[in-house]
């Protein structure tokens, strides 16, 4: 199915908000959503799986006496979909009650532009190149160790496009590409099986070295293999991307959100031009970061995208906004409005949360470590208090790093203690960052972390 | 409809050589509601039309989603996944088999007391605003109070090119209630979930007044409780935690396709892995359950699955493929979340069955413990190892339910942690959940009190 045209996109949102108006509504705003997916998927260690996944919408926000209705369709070809999608908004709308503080949908500003976020090469690829890719991932694992076993993975391409109108002339339309390979692996010896070990690529253009993933999965489990436990106490812990993404996602990204601040949920409120966290960090979240996988021209209400300092030198610069909560403040939208495609309305989320390096080398940060652990994965952090940042998780596995060298892993060990307290530990940030998601972030070593040995 | 995915099925298997293939339609309404604090943030409704197409040509999958139910369309889409699978499966070592399956034709049709499609927005809010009120209002120190609710409504078609064709009405009523709590410095959050497969009559008999209650008082009470220490202790669970850890740290290594990506059950088959009181099923056929249904999305009827019993490893939960590897019967777990993905292993319904002991009797030999009642979120690895947050949890000394603890969290490995069951309880209960494995399935899990001699807590003291 060919992809929809900017034209066609633009004007299937604007008709919305013109029906929306027709029929009473005060302010209206349609998001239109295309994704487009191609998936070769990896199970028990061969390529097994194909998908293919075209998905398309419309979501319509609508405003009635200063009561919000939303409704959505998956039905876009067919004008009367649309149309009873518009009728079924204002009718929420209308049972709905006032919000008093509803101050208006957002004013129509200047869009920069943004680079590296849609690439040709990613729309033509072929089935037949996807599963190439994919072989030659399981291939890499394979010639790493014969204990190593790849369970899952895949590799992926998706065009993923979307328009915005609304009744303050905002109109936009953006289009971008993702590519990604991923490969999940165990390593079982005798009767031992290792925690799930994981590596991935993902890429706005058309860069992926599958190569590696395979290889860095298959490592990464056997020298999971033999494990040794290691003692209850306090001490060093780097943090690898991935246990940072996890700890932080659940707290640190909840307590930046003005809507969080506003309702009393969040450690943040009033401290503003206050030290927060190490000087050695410094975070901004940045919808325009070249290449981001969260990089896009405007956000889930049309509002551009910008950069944002969260944190610098441990000092909190700023709070992410959202329209509504921003009018609320009388202040401007910091274009952290986002949307799971067309099916929900916008809520405060990060962009690309960009975690500033430092210089220290991964090598450097690892033989400058007399004792301490080295996590890459973690278990449960979800489960940490999303108000307060308590957390208590499982690393799985974690490391040992003694006298600058890993020595063993160990499985089991429970890492305990509060997030915004370990963010003011941070005594080493390196210079490897990576994407991860909605995050752009390096190793960092924290200090003082309560550690639960088996 | 049927004709319409008969004539698609026909197209992959006649023109494109398909072995076997399968046409899911739907046709969903779903009604949402976000409230904080009293305010409507939104109300919301849609619609979601699509047809998943899933092949098997020469024992690769081939799998195509498009939200349509034109001919010309589905042709095209069916096509793509002939070809793709063909490709794929030109590197195969293995190639996928399916169980056989009994042709079924039936349509399953929901008898609510009360259909959420025939309750009005405005009475869904007031039910919504009337849980907000009330924990707002029960005591100044509640900050913050959200409720999320959704009904789904509507109807799946399934028919496969073995002559099975399977109508079934789809009707779920969820909502989730959070509150969170300051006081000096310290902040507290509680979480309540409730969900049905029956109908909007849900909120008659969980009335909206007492929700309220109950997630406000957890939070205020958490504002006095204490880090636990950590280390290993004797613990006892309350049916919500013993839920979830069910569900986590058994449940998962029991669907087939995790024992056969190299989970711990795969080499435990037949033997004992846990005490003598340790008897687990994963049951889709308990009407009501917010985790229950009649066909799954491969058009197997859904069964009640003994998992363990008496300690000893009897059974998995599989799909068509899964069983064909075993050798054993399709239990009915095949599940998709819409129409956009693929059906993969999911539990049901999944819980300890109970035995004889009050909960008295497992408390009261516990010297130094903890009494954990309600789970925050969980988490399992395909080695065994699990961890369960908790969000209400208390001390117990000496055999008697002593302080309130708050963020705790238990973890170990499910095979050394089953042997140290010592006590399950009489009583019984079935709690509504959301389970993510790529796709949210929505699930029941529970079961009695239990006592566990010895699991390490994480604590922050």
């Amino acid at each position: 199915m060919a992809v929809l045209e900017k034209n066609t996109m633009i004007s299937l949102a604007e008709n919305a908000v013109n029906a929306a108006l027709k029929k009473g509504a005060q302010e209206a705003e349609a998001y239109v959503y295309e994704g487009q997916a191609t998936n070769i998927g990896i199970e028990l260690g061969q390529i097994s799986k194909t998908n293919r996944i075209i998905d398309r919408g419309l979501g319509i926000r609508v405003v009635a006496n200063k009561a919000i209705g939303f409704a959505y369709t998956n039905i876009v070809d067919d004008a009367k979909a649309v149309e009873s999608a518009v009728s079924s908004a204002l009718s929420a709308a209308k049972a709905s009650k006032p919000d008093p503080d509803w101050n208006g949908l957002p004013q129509k500003k200047p869009y920069s532009s943004t680079e590296k976020t849609f690439d040709q090469k990613i729309v033509a690829l072929s089935s037949e190149d996807l599963v190439n890719i994919a072989s030659t991932m399981l291939d890499a694992a394979g010639q790493v160790d014969k204990r190593v076993f790849p369970i899952e993975g895949g590799v992926g391409s998706a065009y993923i496009s979307n328009a915005i109108a609304n009744s303050n002339g905002i109109t936009g339309f953006d289009r971008g590409t993702v590519i990604e390979c991923s490969l999940a692996t165990l390593a079982k010896e005798g009767g031992s099986v290792t925690p799930v070990c994981f590596e991935f690529n993902a890429a706005r253009n058309y860069n992926l070295d599958p190569v590696w993933v395979g290889k860095e999965a298959a490592k990464l489990a056997v020298s999971a293999l033999k494990t040794k436990s290691v003692e209850t106490k306090s001490g060093k812990v780097i943090l690898t991307q991935f246990a940072l993404q996890d700890l932080l996602s659940y707290t640190l990204v909840n307590a930046i959100r003005a809507d969080s601040v506003q309702r009393d949920q969040s450690p943040f409120k009033g401290k503003i031009g206050e030290k927060v966290a190490s000087e050695n960090l410094t975070i901004y979240d940045d919808g325009l970061f070249a290449g981001g996988l969260r990089t896009s021209v405007f956000d889930g209400e049309g509002v551009p995208h910008q950069k944002t300092a969260v944190i610098e030198k441990g000092v909190l610069r700023n709070f992410l906004y959202d329209n509504y909560s921003a009018k609320k403040e009388g202040k401007e939208s910091t274009g952290n409005a986002s949307r799971a495609g067309y099916l929900s309305t916008p809520s405060i989320d990060t962009t690309n949360f960009h975690i500033m390096p430092g210089n220290k080398t991964s090598d450097e940060m690892l033989s400058e470590v007399d004792d301490g652990l080295i996590v890459y994965y973690l278990q449960g952090a979800h489960s940490s208090n999303p108000v307060s940042g308590e957390f208590s998780v499982v690393a799985t596995p974690a490391w040992k790093i003694k006298n600058g060298k890993i020595t063993h892993c160990s499985r089991g060990v429970m890492l305990a203690g509060n997030i915004f307290e370990l963010l003011k530990n941070v005594s080493v940030v390196g210079s490897n960052e990576r994407q991860m998601g909605s995050m752009i972030a390096p190793w960092i070593e924290v200090e003082n972390v309560r550690v639960i040995g088996k | 409809m049927k004709d319409l995915l008969t004539k698609i099925n026909n197209t992959a298997t006649q023109k494109y050589g398909a072995q076997y293939a399968e046409a899911r339609a739907q046709k969903l309404y779903k009604t949402m509601l976000t409230l904080k604090e009293e305010r409507v943030e939104a109300a919301k409704q849609g619609i979601e039309n699509g047809v998943a197409l899933r092949v098997l040509v020469n024992g690769a999958w081939g799998f195509a989603s498009v939200g349509s139910f034109d001919s010309a369309i589905l042709e095209g889409a069916v096509s793509d996944a002939c070809r793709m699978a063909k490709l794929a499966s030109e590197r195969l070592k293995t190639p996928i088999k399916l169980a056989d399956a009994k042709v079924v034709n039936d349509r399953v049709i929901s008898k609510p007391k009360k259909n959420p499609s025939d309750i009005q927005m405005e009475d869904k809010i007031k039910t919504a605003l009337a849980v907000n009120k009330t924990s707002l209002g029960f005591d100044k120190r509640i900050k913050s109070c959200s409720i999320d609710y959704l009904d789904l409504t509507g109807s799946s078609f399934f028919v496969n090119s073995e002559g099975t064709c399977v109508e079934q009405d789809k009707l779920y009523v969820w909502a989730r209630i959070t509150a969170s709590a300051v006081n000096e410095g310290v902040f507290t959050f509680s979480r309540e979930e409730i969900g049905s497969t029956t109908g909007y009559e849900l909120f008659d008999e969980q009335n909206p007044e007492s929700l309220g209650v109950k997630v406000a008082k957890r939070a205020i009470e958490q504002l006095n409780a204490k880090s636990p220490k950590g280390g290993k202790f004797p613990v006892v669970l309350g049916p919500n935690v013993v839920g979830v850890f069910v569900h986590e740290a058994f449940g998962h290594l029991a669907e087939a396709d995790l024992a056969l990506s190299g989970g711990v059950l795969a080499s435990n088959f037949g033997k004992k892995i846990g005490s003598d009181l340790v008897t687990f099923y994963d049951d889709g056929t308990i009407e009501g359950a917010f985790g229950a249904f009649k066909y799954d999305d491969e058009g197997v009827a859904s069964h009640k699955t003994l998992l363990i019993k008496d300690g000893v490893v009897t059974g998995l939960m599989h799909n068509r493929e899964t069983a064909q590897k075993f050798n054993a019967e399709p239990t009915g777990n095949a599940r998709a979340e819409d129409f956009r993905v693929e059906p993969i292993i999911r539990m049901r319904c999944t819980y300890m069955a109970p035995r004889d002991q009050t909960f008295e009797e497992l408390i009261e030999d516990v010297k130094s413990g903890y009494y954990f009642k309600s789970f925050r979120g969980g988490q399992a690895n395909l080695d065994g190892t699990f961890q369960v947050g908790i969000q209400e949890g208390y001390e117990i000394v000496n055999g008697e339910i002593g302080a309130p603890v708050r963020n705790a969290s238990i973890s170990g490995n499910t095979l050394e942690t089953l042997h140290h069951v010592s006590g399950v309880g009489k009583d019984f209960l079935l709690d509504p959940g959301r389970c993510g494995k790529g796709q949210t399935a929505f699930i029941s899990d529970g079961g009695p009190h239990i006592k566990i001699n010895e699991v390490v807590v994480g604590g922050s003291a």
